[in-house]
This record gives structure tokens, C-alpha cells and sequence, in this order.
């Protein structure tokens, strides 16, 4: 298995000096390729600072940070706009799409980005859509649907350029439990077709539902199991 | 090329989702370009119509003179006649000859200011008669002693206006001649002027100037400056004109000796006197341009600051700074630009209207329209930046937390 994520005894220090608050205490992790992980722990243990780092959202005080094998640990702002769009998608909780546009507009997005050309563009965006069952959906605004349904666009948004990493910061957190579950199988079928999906969340029923899970507490991996339960459904 | 367009058009499809902020937003520019572009067109007209009622009075002059540092040829009464007929269009020309003089009537002695000239003197700004006849072509030619006075110096002179056939008697340079008294032409500003010295008053009058060379003694063979007589229409074709055929009577050619002043110097001034009138009431127009572009820069930082959460997403996406930063630099030039675009056609419409209406020549020069849409883009470039830069230079994180 390739390494894709390789965090080498990473610590984030917010406010230095005096009343500094280690979010991240030396921590050391390797995500391969085609892995299905959860990192879970309870807010303030550092979960999101990791997710930040692992979506080239911040980067370390101290430490590496490499992604597919490329340093990122020290990058201009561009130079991490343009990682992020070449090699990750993001899922957020709150959904994040862009209320004045469309469907497709939202899911085109990251493409427009990488400065793929409109028709290529809607192909993709289209493409996507249709993957997670949006064919119908696709000239509404993000206020004209539910939340179920503005998560599968912002997963569609997430694959429609095909990054090698899906990180979903608690994709499930603000949706029902109907629509928990539609989401949590579209995961597992990303990862069934060979993505590499990192889910963060505080939720042991979400976590459980990966392959690997990782906990964390005060800025520390406490454990890293293969889950024996994982089942394919 | 492709990113930028779409840029553009999510600029555009923002403008259209905050259509009453954004018209308010334009208000301001549309009022401030529709203001500078009537009073610029409205002075453009008021330029216009007064040079052209300039021009009606009708009669004009030019002077030609030569320059003493380059050549020592002078005019001779012989030349300044080949140089008449070989312009076209022209009432005459005309030597321009003064001599200081004075008269002597029931035992006063009055300063006299005589100019002696040709026919076409009659031509000059001023000139009307009252009285008898200007003097001819033929008195000039004869150096006939006949003399026209102004209705003052008829007045003083002899106690009374229509002073036809009288005759005045004046002394120059020890010489003494009579004049006969064939015309009263109307007073002029610079009559008055002279009569009412306190100290000593003078009274003026025009005589054939080979009348004045005969009776002082003058030499008609060496004038050093002439004045052309025309009609204010022919100007510039007699302009055009005047300098070669000088040159060529004079055998100057290419000696740049011959110095042409077209007399216009009364337009020029009332010229920089509308412009300076124009551009100061332009300048206080321009001001609300400026509070136009202030509030674009507002509502430009509003829009930040509403839309952070939107900048963040974008940045996680893989916006690059310069992508945040276009598209909000292109929202600020739609906004002003769009806003100029309506403000040119406010305010062609309302100086149309106000020119039609206190009846000034009315014309759009399409350069400064073109510079009016430039520099309301600019206004939306440069008061967009502020905001645009603060926009790109969010930090993603932050963004994404703002709800």
C-alpha cells in the first residue's frame, strides 16, 4: 500500500508564550493509499486543528507534513490553495455551498479552480451529480433542498475532479437519521471505487463505521485500531 | 482567459442577487458621471455658441508685420498694393499710421490723434458712420486732405455734430495742414476715453494716409506693419493665405521674417474664461463622483464581510488569492462601470435637454465620453481594491467559522 498522508511528529501551539494551548502534541500518522479511516474524539481534543492540517487548511508550528510524498508543511497561501484543490475533497458538516448558486454551479466550483474549460466542467459536474443520485436537482439553489440532498451535492462537489482524498469533517452532523444513513452508503461506495476517505468526527456510531479508527485526545493519537465490525453496507 | 470569464460572471450573478443594494451602490456613481458629463457638454455648448456669436459681429482684422532681427526690408505703399491684390476675400489692407498732432480752433488748442490709413480702415470693429462718407479708395489713391472725426471730436471741435464740410486745421512735426471734414463716424470706447483725460484730452480722427505723408512729410516707403480688413468668415482661408503671398511680394521666402497675429486675441480670452468656468463647475461635480466611489468601496467592504463565509469556501476549494481578489475587483468595475454607462446616457439626455432649452449648440465629443467610462471603471477599481484585497487575503479557517 503507497502512503498518501504522512504526518511526522506534528505539534500546532496556538498563542505562543504564555497562555499557549497545544492542540496537536507530536503526532505522528500515515494514511495509505485506498484506506477508509475515522478520527474520532470529543470537541477540544484536537480533532479539527488535525483536520485543518490534513486538508492543507493550516500548517504545523513543528513537524512534517508530507502528502504524496511532497513536503505542504510549509507553503505559501496559493501554493495551499492549489494543493487543496488538486488533492482533496472536502465534506463539511454545515454542507458550505454557496447559496447564490445552482447545483451544478456549486459542484463546478473546484473545477473552474483547476481551470478545467466549461464543457469538460459540466461533464464532470454532471457526472458527479448523477453519481449521488442528483440528476433532478440539478439547477436548484442549496435553500430549495433538503439537508440530505445539499450534502450530495457537496460530495459531488467533493469527487466531481476526482482528488485522491475525501475528508468529511462530521458529514452527518447536521442531517436526520434517513439521511445519515443515504450518506454514510455514498461513503462507502467512494471508498468501495478505490477513494481514500478520512471521516473526523465526534460520533462513535459515524466512526464505526470505517475501517480504521484513530482516536484523539489532548493533541494525542490514544489508539489506532482496524475495525474487526466493519461490515460492506 | 476561461477562469476569468467565469470570474466576471459570478461577479455578475452576485450584482444580480443584491439588485437593490447594487442600484443604490450605482446611484451614486450614475449621479456623479451624469453631473460631470452635463456641465462638460453644456460648457462644450456654451463655448461653442459664444464663439459663434463672435463671429457673426462679422468684421475682423489681421496684422502682418515684419520681424527687425531677421530682415531690414520694409513694406512700401507699392507693395502693400500687389500684397491686396493677391489676397482674396479681404475688404483691403490698410498701413497703420499715427500721427500725434494738434489743432487750434477759436483760440483753443486741442491734441489731436490722428490715423492715417487706407479705405478698408472703414472695415474695422466700431466703424459706423453717422454723418457724410468714409473716405475712398480714390481720396487715398489722390492723397486727397479729407478727414473723418469721431462725434465727440466734432462736438468739441466746432460746437456741434454734423461738422460735414468744416475744416480742421492741424500741426504736426512743425507742419501745418487743412483737412476737410467729410464724415462723423460714431464714438467708440477708445473716443471717450481719450476725451475725458482730465489733464489733456485728445480727440481722434482718419485720414488717407497718403493725405498724412503729403502733409508731414512722411515716408509711405517704410512701414514695418499693415492690418488686413476682412469678414470674420474668411478668416482662416485668408490665414492660410496671408503668409506665403507676403513672403513671396517681400521675396521672403523662408526667412520666417513675417509675423502674423490674427487679432483674435478678444476670442482667446472669452475662450479660457468658459474653460476655467468649466472646469472649476466640473471639478465640484467631480466631488460626487468621489463620494460615489466611497460608497462602492462601502458596500464592496459590506459584501466582505456578509460573503466571508462564502470567500472561505471558495479558498477551500482551491481559490488562489488572485481569483478572490478578480472577482470582487470585477464586482466594483461592473457596479461603476454599468453605473457610468447609465450615468453617460442621464447626462447626455439632460444636456441635451437644458442646451435645447437656453438654445447652446449642443455636441457629444465621443472622447470624452470614452473617458468618462474610464474613469468611472477606474473609480470602481481603485476604491474596489481595499475591500477586494481584504477578501484574498482571509484566512480560510477563520472564514469557514463565521456563520
Amino acid at each position: 500500500m503507497k502512503k498518501l498522508v504522512e504526518i511526522k511528529d506534528v505539534s500546532k501551539i496556538y498563542n505562543p508564550g504564555e497562555n499557549e494551548v497545544r492542540a496537536l502534541n507530536h503526532v505522528n500518522l500515515t494514511i495509505g493509499e485506498g484506506e477508509f479511516v475515522a478520527i474520532i474524539g470529543q470537541s477540544g481534543s484536537g480533532k479539527s486543528t488535525l483536520m485543518n492540517m490534513l486538508g492543507c487548511l493550516d500548517t504545523p508550528t513543528s513537524g512534517k507534513y508530507y502528502l504524496h510524498g511532497q513536503d505542504v508543511s510549509h507553503m505559501t497561501d496559493d501554493e495551499q490553495s492549489d494543493v487543496r484543490n488538486r488533492e482533496i475533497g472536502f465534506i463539511f458538516q454545515g454542507f458550505n455551498l454557496i447559496p447564490s448558486l445552482t447545483a451544478l454551479e456549486n459542484v463546478e466550483l473546484p473545477l473552474i479552480y483547476r481551470g478545467v474549460g466549461k464543457k469538460e466542467r459540466e461533464r464532470l459536474s454532471n457526472a458527479a451529480l448523477n453519481s449521488v443520485g442528483l440528476e433532478k436537482r440539478k439547477t436548484h439553489k442549496p435553500s430549495e433542498m433538503s439537508g440530505g440532498q445539499q450534502q450530495r451535492v457537496a460530495i459531488a462537489r467533493a469527487i466531481a475532479q476526482a482528488p485522491p482524498i475525501l475528508l468529511a469533517d462530521e458529514p452527518t452532523g447536521n442531517l436526520d437519521t434517513g439521511s445519515t444513513k443515504e450518506i454514510i452508503s455514498i461513503i462507502k461506495r467512494l471508498y468501495k471505487e478505490g477513494r481514500t476517505v478520512i471521516i473526523i468526527t465526534h460520533d462513535p456510531g459515524i466512526a464505526a463505521q470505517a475501517k480504521r479508527i484513530i482516536t484523539i485526545s489532548d493533541g494525542q493519537i490514544k489508539s489506532d485500531v482496524i475495525n474487526k465490525d466493519y461490515s460492506e453496507d | 482567459m476561461g477562469t476569468f470569464g467565469e470570474y466576471i460572471k459570478s461577479a455578475f450573478s452576485s450584482i444580480k442577487n443584491n439588485k437593490g443594494r447594487s442600484f443604490l451602490t450605482m446611484l451614486g456613481i450614475i449621479i456623479g458621471i451624469a453631473a460631470v458629463l452635463t456641465v462638460l457638454i453644456i460648457g462644450d455648448g456654451m463655448k461653442a455658441t459664444v464663439n459663434s456669436e463672435m463671429d457673426s459681429i462679422g468684421a475682423t482684422t489681421i496684422s502682418v508685420s515684419l520681424d527687425n532681427t531677421k530682415t531690414d526690408k520694409l513694406f512700401t505703399k507699392d507693395d502693400l498694393e500687389e500684397i491686396e491684390a493677391a489676397i482674396d476675400n479681404i475688404y483691403g489692407v490698410s498701413p497703420s499710421i499715427s500721427v500725434w498732432g494738434e489743432t487750434q480752433v477759436r483760440g483753443e488748442k486741442y491734441d489731436m490723434d490722428i490715423s492715417g490709413g487706407s479705405q478698408a480702415m472703414e472695415h474695422g470693429s466700431g466703424v459706423k458712420m453717422v454723418h457724410g462718407r468714409y473716405f475712398s479708395a480714390s481720396d487715398v489713391e489722390d492723397g486727397k486732405k479729407v478727414c473723418v472725426l469721431s462725434q465727440i471730436a466734432a462736438k468739441k471741435l466746432f460746437g456741434y455734430e454734423n461738422a460735414v464740410g468744416e475744416t480742421v486745421t492741424i500741426t504736426a512735426y512743425d507742419l501745418t495742414a487743412d483737412f476737410q471734414v467729410i464724415g462723423i463716424r460714431e464714438d467708440t470706447s477708445m473716443d471717450e476715453a481719450y476725451a475725458s483725460y482730465m489733464e489733456e484730452p485728445a480727440y481722434m480722427g482718419d485720414v488717407p494716409y497718403t493725405a498724412a505723408a503729403g502733409a508731414f512729410s512722411l515716408n509711405i516707403d517704410n512701414m514695418s506693419s499693415f492690418t488686413i480688413y476682412l469678414e470674420s468668415e474668411n478668416k482662416n482661408a485668408v490665414l492660410s493665405k496671408a503668409r506665403s503671398v507676403v513672403e513671396n511680394v517681400m521675396g521672403l521666402r523662408g526667412e520666417g521674417a513675417v509675423k502674423i497675429s490674427s487679432g483674435y486675441g478678444f476670442d482667446q480670452t472669452t475662450d479660457t474664461i468658459l474653460t476655467i468656468i468649466t472646469s472649476v463647475v466640473a471639478i465640484i461635480a467631480a466631488i460626487s463622483l468621489l463620494v460615489g466611489g466611497i460608497g462602492v468601496m462601502n458596500i464592496m467592504t459590506v459584501s466582505v464581510t456578509e460573503r466571508t463565509r462564502e470567500i472561505g469556501i471558495r479558498k477551500s476549494l482551491g481559490a488562489r488569492t488572485s481569483s478572490i481578489l478578480t472577482q470582487f475587483l470585477a464586482e466594483a468595475a461592473i457596479l461603476t462601470f454599468t453605473g457610468g454607462i447609465i450615468g453617460i446616457i442621464l447626462g447626455i439626455s439632460l444636456s441635451y435637454l437644458i442646451c435645447r432649452i437656453i438654445d447652446f449648440s449642443f455636441t457629444v465629443n465621443p472622447m470624452l465620453v470614452a473617458l468618462v467610462v474610464a474613469i468611472s471603471t477606474g473609480i470602481g477599481l481603485f476604491f474596489g481594491i481595499y475591500p477586494a484585497r481584504r477578501a484574498a487575503k482571509l484566512d480560510p479557517i477563520e472564514a469557514l467559522r463565521t456563520e
